[in-house]
């Protein structure tokens, strides 16, 4: 198996295919917050629809982003007066069912039964309302940074990833993401990856995945990315700032120092098998692993 | 002021990180400004198998290797309840502080540390997950937990005896014409001295001290309810 042909096989083992556990969990909670919205806010009719890595055809197994969007008609106010009205009142809405975390401009849903608590369904709701009648732009609120408001359109977006031809360089450098533990966000990562691969659409992945991290481990300081949807508008500095790029680079240059040194498989793992996950099995492994547990612990809880 | 060890010693965690991620090549290091994170995912393996991974930071807190490293599970899998040993802000409680010197002792390394207690634990979650129990039972939360753990290390589950080791345990020295904590009645040197002994180089006096204060108040709040009739 060649490097190309391994990191295909990465791919394939992170594809969520149409009827898995996953994806049924994942429609059934978006049903579950749509009829929710539907039902605190059906004088206003929402558009609410998939965003995220569902909607631009990147997501993986591993790190799944839900984004569930709910954007209001421009003339509406029985949602909320202003932005950040809208912003708390949906807010307060999704809270008598789940355990909300607010972030800059959207609500990340987590599991509020005791029994789960905290468990994050890494599904964010981004409210919003339309700057007109052609529903095409959106005005979101922002609760941090200088400006209260930004502007932006979902469809420029999903267009923008699609029309890109590098969903798998995308999808690849999002499990290099999740596995390597950094902070950047899918958002930024991604037009991080159409930035710095622009022109290289006709290269294999592998070259492609090399010079995406040779750019970020050497430039990690320079390179910008502008929002498709109001590439003037919208200042996106936040997030990449000192912190997260510094982290691209030393994870970029060490990513490339094992592939020098031990090949691909020190980066991505070896293939694993996209079978069913047999429970019984899965059990019977990691019984075995606790066997042989030279040292057992016990876990400790101090309130 | 103390320079932090780190600081103090920039090779250490230039050999520390090698060491890591000679073995765990998804993990990296951030100094911060009096500690150090790591953060990346901590794969479950065995037999050469990777059974499971988890997303995970350790913080090494600026008096590391003193303080014990404090991990945290990041992807948000993990419910932080007490079932499942993270409290609520996303900490693990891989185990008793009082027997870090069965998997944690003085010259034992990061390496050792993650393999050790913290595949313990990860191994012990996927099981949860699952529906198993945790393969090596788990201590009862809080106080509990502490009589449990000296209930089975000095084989008595009487706490007034207990809490009298603790007291030595937690002391700088202990004199051999003392009462020994077992109860006979006889002096420490004709009794359990050299066991004593033994013990106080494994539990350290500060991690006594903070479970006989534990244990303090909770026969404190046991007597309050009880003399209440
Ligand atoms: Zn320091
Ligand atoms: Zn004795």
């Amino acid at each position: 198996m060649n490097e190309n042909e391994y990191l295909r096989e990465i791919l394939k083992s992170q594809t969520l295919a149409p009827g898995s556990e996953e994806l049924k969990t994942l429609q059934e909670r978006r049903a579950e917050v749509e009829g929710l919205l539907r039902e605190q806010f059906h004088e206003s009719s929402p558009t609410i629809r998939y965003g995220g890595s569902k909607a631009k055809g990147t997501m993986i197994k591993e790190a799944y982003d839900l984004d569930i969007i709910s954007y209001f008609p421009h003339d509406d106010t029985s949602a909320g007066e202003t932005l950040e009205e809208i912003y708390n009142n949906v807010r307060d809405a999704l809270s008598t069912k789940y355990y909300v975390e607010s972030k800059p401009s959207s609500l990340r849903l987590k599991d509020a039964d005791p029994s789960n608590y905290g468990v994050d369904f890494h599904i964010d709701v981004v409210p919003g309302r339309y700057t007109d009648n052609s529903k095409t732009d959106v005005f979101l609120y922002r609760s941090t940074g200088e400006k209260k408001r930004l502007k932006t359109n979902l469809d420029t977006h999903i267009r923008h990833i699609k029309e890109s031809g590098l969903i798998e360089a995308i999808q690849l450098l999002k499990l290099w993401r999740v596995r390597n533990g950094l902070r950047v966000k899918h958002f930024a990562l991604e037009l991080l990856v159409i930035e710095l691969l622009k022109g290289k659409r006709s290269w294999v992945l592998s070259r492609q995945l090399k010079h995406a991290w040779e750019q970020l481990r050497d430039n990690s300081e320079t390179i910008s990315i502008q929002d498709p949807a109001n590439p003037t508008g919208n200042d996106l500095s936040e997030l990449l700032n000192a912190g997260i790029r510094s982290e691209l680079s030393s994870v970029s240059e060490r990513t490339l120092q094992i592939i020098h040194d031990s090949g691909w498989e020190g980066v991505f793992g070896p293939v694993e098998e996209n079978g069913e996950d047999d429970r019984g099995r899965r059990i019977d492994m990691l019984k075995g692993a606790a066997a042989g547990i030279a040292t057992p612990t016990r876990p400790w809880f101090l309130p | 002021m103390k320079k932090h060890w780190h600081k103090l010693d920039p090779t250490l965690l230039e050999r520390m990180k090698s060491e890591v991620q000679s073995v765990f090549s998804n993990l990296h290091f951030y100094p911060a400004k009096d500690r150090v994170f790591i953060r990346g995912s901590f794969p479950v393996i065995h037999e050469g198998k990777i059974l499971d991974r988890y997303s995970i930071e350790i913080e090494l807190p600026r008096n590391y290797p003193e303080s014990l490293p404090i991990v945290r599970e990041v992807g948000g899998r993990i419910p932080q309840t007490a079932d499942r040993h993270i409290n609520p802000t996303g900490e693990a409680c891989l185990f008793l502080p009082d027997e870090r010197w069965k998997v944690c002792h003085p010259g034992s390394s990061l390496l050792d540390f993650l393999n050790g207690p913290v595949r313990n634990f990860f191994v012990g979650q996927s099981l949860v997950e699952l529906g198993q129990p945790w393969p090596f039972g788990e201590w009862s939360h809080a106080s509990v937990g502490i009589i449990e753990y000296y209930a089975e290390l000095l084989g008595t589950k009487d706490l007034a005896t207990i809490l009298r080791y603790l007291d030595y345990l937690s002391k700088p020295k202990i004199k051999g014409h003392w009462k020994c904590p077992c109860g006979s009645g006889r002096r420490l040197r004709n009794c359990h001295f050299e066991e004593l002994k033994d013990l106080r180089t494994k539990v350290r006096q500060d991690d006594a001290q903070r479970s006989r204060q534990r244990l303090i108040s909770l026969t404190k709040t046991l007597e309050t309810v009880g003399g209440g009739e």
